[in-house]
């Protein structure tokens, strides 16, 4: 059984023992995980290893999936996250997410980042505005974007997109931010300020970042997880995960020789 | 200047004659559509001119036979009052039936539904006319004993409408991509919110096409009238009971046709040319309306 490395400072997020399944596939098995708290965790490993599948496991988006069932445990400060108590919706505020591919709404750049705030009944527009602002200036998107508000957010560049659907996360302030291969479809240099911004970031959320990107990994995570298959083969700080892993398996994978 | 070219005539001249051969097929898929049209719009303006002017859409029928003289405004308003009274049976318990597909869309009972729905979108519609003779408008055995009337008509054409909406609403909600309703499901949006304010914004405009197919077959209904309605060349004194039925475009060129008068036959012909222009008309206007509302709509 693997056991995850032991982590310096807060788990803010557990596993123990975390299965997934889809209908009769077996997504992840027995998967025992910690991300710690206000740093940042990547997360790799070949396609179709289950890497989506245990991020969206996290803010529970998978119960939307006919036929998703999961065994075992996890935890958000200490709670369990399918308790039976638990309400969805409310963890969701708590735990957001950051798709692969940009997804602005359908509404001006304003009411993007606001729309997070409208549902949870915010009323005074000076507060609206206040934090669409902070949000936006957050994710760096801020200068490019305030004397266009009101224009549509398909208008902007697709990494312009993405850092607009960080801020629409950041608005309902969050404790952990999910992103699933945030930068994949975007430039070098949009996705040089979307690692950029997560480095800001991290001094206030808790970060967890799927990639197949192994640089981006590197440069960015403090720690790293190396996912095979529906295992989680080994994780533990990403310089040591880099230079000197303690499974073969993930050598091979980190130096390119399959994945 | 430096040649590089393709290479000589053999690729060329197969591009040329792929590109006659499918140019034709283009230009003959155009005709093919645009050939029908033309020709109802033709056929109704010459066999009806004689009796188009203002007053024809303006004016009552009057005469003997009844019709001989004055207008068409008894067919046109009565179409109009079915229409309302279909959609308004038939938007609200479509709209929310296609949103019950689509938000359950995995469950049996939904399942079920769409089976039932789909089964009803292809009952012919004199069965649908028959039915509601039955049900609304005979005098006998049980019934409502609406006698022929417009709200028998407007009911059961509104019955005819429901799974056409249904159909329409659940496919313009499929078609909303998937990541954009998981993109507000993960800012903790309720399934009601990503409803009301992602899911049926962008599906608003296929719902209203779907809405308008279904006015559309309304107005071109006969065989459903026959029996719950029939015609009035007057004003309806109500909607139900005695005198409650009311005038029908449909209806009153299938009545002037069958009459023994060239007279009725020419105004039959000029009413089908008004009917046809209301339906390009009322297909226009959804289009501009979903032109319109595509103010931050995604682009290509
Ligand atoms: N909605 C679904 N229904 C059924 N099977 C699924 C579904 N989503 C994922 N799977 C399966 O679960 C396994 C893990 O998929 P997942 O998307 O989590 O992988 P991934 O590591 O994110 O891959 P990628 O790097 O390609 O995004 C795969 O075998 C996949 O086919
Ligand atoms: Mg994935």
């Amino acid at each position: 059984m693997e056991q995850s490395a032991p982590m310096s400072g807060n788990l803010k997020i557990e596993t123990k023992g975390f299965s997934a399944f889809y209908g009769k596939t077996q997504a992840l098995r027995n998967v025992n995980f910690s991300v710690p708290e206000k740093k940042i965790t990547a997360m790799i490993g070949p396609s179709g290893c289950g890497k989506s599948t245990f991020l969206r496991s996290l803010n529970r988006m998978n119960d939307f999936i006919p036929g998703f069932r999961m065994e075992g445990s996890a935890l958000l400060d200490g709670e369990e996250i399918y308790g039976a108590a638990v309400n969805p919706v409310l963890l969701r505020q708590r735990v957001g997410m950051v798709f692969q591919k940009p997804n602005p709404f359908q509404m001006s750049i304003f009411e993007n980042v606001a729309y997070g705030l409208r549902i949870q009944g915010v009323k005074s527009s000076s507060l609206v505005s206040d934090i669409v602002e902070k949000s936006l200036r957050a994710a760096a998107l801020w200068d490019e974007v305030k004397d266009r508000l009101k224009g549509s957010a398909f208008a902007l560049s697709g990494g312009q997109q993405q850092r607009l659907c960080i801020a629409r996360a950041l608005a309902v302030e969050p404790e952990v931010i999910l992103l699933d291969e945030p930068a994949s479809a975007l430039d070098p240099i949009s996705t040089a300020r979307i690692e950029e911004l997560m480095q800001d970031l991290k001094d206030r959320y808790t970060i967890a970042i799927v990639t197949h990107n192994m640089q981006q990994a590197a440069r960015v995570s403090d720690y790293t997880a190396f996912f095979l298959d529906g295992t989680l083969v080994e994780v533990g700080e990403t310089t040591k995960i880099f230079t000197n892993p303690d499974d073969s398996r993930t050598e091979d994978y980190i130096t390119g020789r399959f994945g | 200047m430096a040649e590089a070219r393709l290479p000589e005539k053999g690729l060329s001249y197969y591009r040329q004659i792929r590109n006659i051969v499918l140019g034709s097929i283009t230009g003959l898929a155009f005709l093919v559509a645009v050939t029908p049209l033309l020709a109802i719009i033709y056929v109704a303006y010459d066999r009806g001119k004689e009796a188009l002017s203002l007053s024809f859409v303006t004016t009552m029928p009057s005469g003997f036979p009844v019709g001989i003289e004055g207008g068409i405004l008894n067919g046109i308003a009565g179409s109009l009052i079915l229409i309302v009274l279909a959609s308004l049976l038939s938007v609200p318990v479509g709209v929310w039936a296609g949103l019950y597909l689509w938000d359950q869309s995995h469950t049996r009972l939904a399942g079920v539904t769409r089976l039932l729905s789909d089964l009803l979108l292809g009952v012919p519609s004199v069965i649908w006319g028959v039915v509601g003779f039955y049900v609304f408008s005979t005098n006998t055995g049980w019934g409502l004993h609406w006698g022929f009337s417009g709200l028998a008509a407007g009911l059961t054409l509104g019955f005819i409408m429901i799974p056409i909406v249904t159909r329409v609403t659940e496919q313009a909600l499929r078609d909303v991509p998937r990541s954009y309703i998981e993109g507000a499901l993960a800012l903790g949006a309720t399934r009601f919110q990503v409803m009301r304010d992602l899911a049926i914004p962008a599906a608003i405009t296929g719902i209203g096409t779907g809405i308008l197919l279904g006015v559309l077959n309304v107005l071109g209904q006969t065989a459903p009238l026959v029996f719950t309605n029939y015609y009035n060349t007057g004003i309806p004194h109500s909607l139900v009971g005695s005198n409650g039925s009311v005038g029908d475009l449909a209806m009153q060129i299938f009545i002037y046709i069958h009459e023994p008068s060239k007279a009725l036959h020419v105004k039959a012909m000029a009413a089908a040319l008004v009917l046809t222009v209301i339906v390009l008309l009322l297909d226009m206007g959804i289009r501009l309306l979903s032109w319109g509302s595509r103010k931050y709509a995604r682009k290509g």
